[in-house]
């Protein structure tokens, strides 16, 4: 396992595109993240507000709805991650270099697991990059600083690490399927963006369907991942949200994951590299 | 000897079209073998079979007696068709990745790299390379983990002369430190010079194995001229090992039978009376015996 990390790391050390997506991705997060006050300031000043409320007195970054907050808003940014999985795994074929490492004696399974271990390495930094950010954003904002509020409800966390793992490999699976960067990139936007949605409106509100396809919707991939963390901010204007994770949601999301892995692995033992 | 290496009845089909078609070769320890046939006659396809990229269709081979395994190809250092390297990546990081996945120390990386002459450039990028340093680099790789086997697939392809000239410099000094070497070419002079055995692939099909001096043995002639051509003629007609007899402008070119060499000849004429002014050995040339092999080919397949 150390062996395929130390080669993945040799890999990807010294790539210039690796180091531009991965400081995208924190410099992003980080601007997003940590403007949420001054967001509501500019609402305020445009005369904006919730139901009577001042939006600047939103506890937004309060202990413990940060983590739901925060997580929820960085499920966006796993995009540029599956950016960094999609390159890297397309240039090992384009190069045939994929082809060469096994001839040099790594297996197929090996190979695999190399970027499976990439895939969680990725998930675990940006987790813990959350964490850090839940953390400093919540100790300036929040009104509440026991340690008890502070360290509930960190399994939107663990969430956000098992949606990143499953949207990376579902990346993953694409990029051998197909072999190509730019057709990967189009059709994971197309698909989680148009094809998905769309199918998940037809499904639940075309009348010559819908009787017997809208249980199917809640189980489709991209909506299975979205389902995972909820939207918080309607609680904001009163509305009742899903403020935990819920098991039936994860259970999905694993069937999903396992599903990718084996249709990768299969994938790649049946066919010529 | 042993087997290094061990095809039996190898296949490998893409939909209706034959790759490879029920192959068998032994390459033996210490041997360089060469794998020729003109392009598309599956080379590549059985290199590639044998190196697990390729799938194949029925058969079996096996290395170092026991089935192909992500340990045996540890074993093997091999470049299949281009040279495949992380293209930002310099030489020097390149091997280093190739160390880690052979599981051997990095402690040889210079040591190759100057074998291959590119010491100077090892840390730039494997872009900036011309061919014939990617090339060469590519043979370096595959000697790095100091492999009992080399497997070689055309591997002066798109070089110029002087880069040809190198490469198999290289290969004839790696296969004197008693490596095993498998090498693909469609260039025959290149088999010529460098290998000891060597099988002809047309069509995916076998058509021809053995080793490279029996081949250009078997071509040898022996050219002769003396002052009186016509006395000589008619002596050595008479000539017991005598096979063929043809005449050339100024000389006469003799094939023997068996195990006759000049010597017999010499002395036979010497017996003779009769004082040559002219004897060259022709050796054969594999380009007329692949010919050969080529054409007897077509005639058993029209």
């Amino acid at each position: 396992m150390i062996r395929l990390l130390e080669i993945e790391w040799l890999k990807l050390k010294n790539y210039k595109v690796f180091w531009i997506l991965i400081i995208m991705y924190f410099l992003g997060l980080i601007l997003i993240l940590s403007s949420g006050m001054f967001l509501m300031q500019f609402l305020k000043s445009k005369g904006a507000e919730f139901q009577g409320i001042d939006p600047t007195i939103l506890p937004l970054y309060d202990f413990p709805d940060v983590w739901q907050n925060m997580t929820y808003i960085a499920t966006f940014f796993k995009i540029i991650l599956a950016f960094i999985v999609i390159i890297s795994v397309t240039n090992e074929i384009s190069y045939r270099t994929m082809r060469q490492n096994v001839i040099e004696g790594m297996s197929k399974w090996e190979f695999l697991n190399s970027k499976l271990l990439l895939i969680i390495g990725l998930a675990t930094v940006a987790t813990f990059f959350i964490f850090l950010e839940g953390l400093v954003t919540g100790m300036i904002y929040s009104t509440v600083r026991y340690p008890g509020f502070i360290f509930s409800d960190l399994e939107f966390l663990a969430a956000y690490f098992l949606e990143v793992i499953t949207f990376l490999s579902f990346a993953l699976l694409l990029s051998v399927l197909l072999k190509k960067a730019g057709f990967v990139i189009v059709l994971i936007f197309m698909y989680a963006l148009i094809f998905e949605p769309f199918l998940t409106i037809n499904m639940i509100h075309n009348p010559w369907i819908n009787e017997y396809t809208s249980w199917i919707a809640p189980y489709l991939p991209v909506r299975a991942l979205n389902n995972l963390i909820r939207v918080p901010f309607q609680k904001y204007i009163f509305m009742e949200i899903q403020d935990y994770i819920a098991w039936k949601d994860v259970l999905i999301v694993l069937c999903w994951l396992l599903i990718f892995q084996v249709s990768i692995y299969r994938l790649l033992n049946k066919r010529d590299i | 000897m042993a087997q290094v290496l061990s095809i039996e009845k190898l296949t490998k089909n893409y939909g209706k079209i034959k790759a490879v078609n029920q192959l068998s070769l032994e390459v033996e320890e210490g041997s360089v073998f060469g794998l020729l046939g003109p392009n598309g006659s599956g080379k590549t396809t059985t290199l590639g079979v044998i190196l697990d990229v390729i799938k194949k269709t029925s058969g079996n081979y096996t290395w170092f007696g026991k089935a192909s395994s992500s340990e045996t190809r540890k074993k093997i250092g091999a470049i299949l068709e281009v040279p495949a390297f992380y293209p930002y990546l310099s030489a020097r990081r390149n091997l280093r990745i190739i160390a880690k996945i052979k599981q051997k120390g990095e402690d040889r990386i210079d040591n190759v790299l100057a074998q291959v002459g590119l010491i100077d450039r090892a840390d730039d990028p494997f872009r900036t390379y011309s061919l014939g340093m990617k090339q060469r680099l590519a043979v370096g790789a595959s000697l790095l983990s100091d492999p009992p086997v080399m497997i070689l697939d055309e591997p002066t392809n798109g070089l110029d002369p002087q880069g040809i000239a190198e490469i198999r410099k290289l290969i004839l000094q790696i296969a004197e430190q008693g490596k095993t070497i498998l090498m693909a070419s469609h260039i025959l002079d290149e088999v010529q010079k460098v290998c000891t055995h060597f099988a002809v692939l047309k069509k995916g099909s076998k058509i021809y194995s053995g080793s490279v001096e029996e081949a250009l043995n078997a071509g040898k002639s022996i050219e002769i001229a003396a002052r009186d051509m016509k006395q000589l003629r008619t002596v050595i007609r008479e000539f017991r090992h005598l096979h063929q007899m043809n005449e050339e402008k100024d000389v006469i070119v003799l094939h023997l039978n068996g195990h006759a060499d000049a010597h017999d000849l010499n002395a036979y004429l010497i017996e003779q009376g009769i004082v040559l002014n002219h004897l060259a050995i022709r050796k054969g040339n594999l380009e007329q015996k692949f010919l050969k092999i080529l054409a007897e080919a077509n005639d058993q397949t029209p």
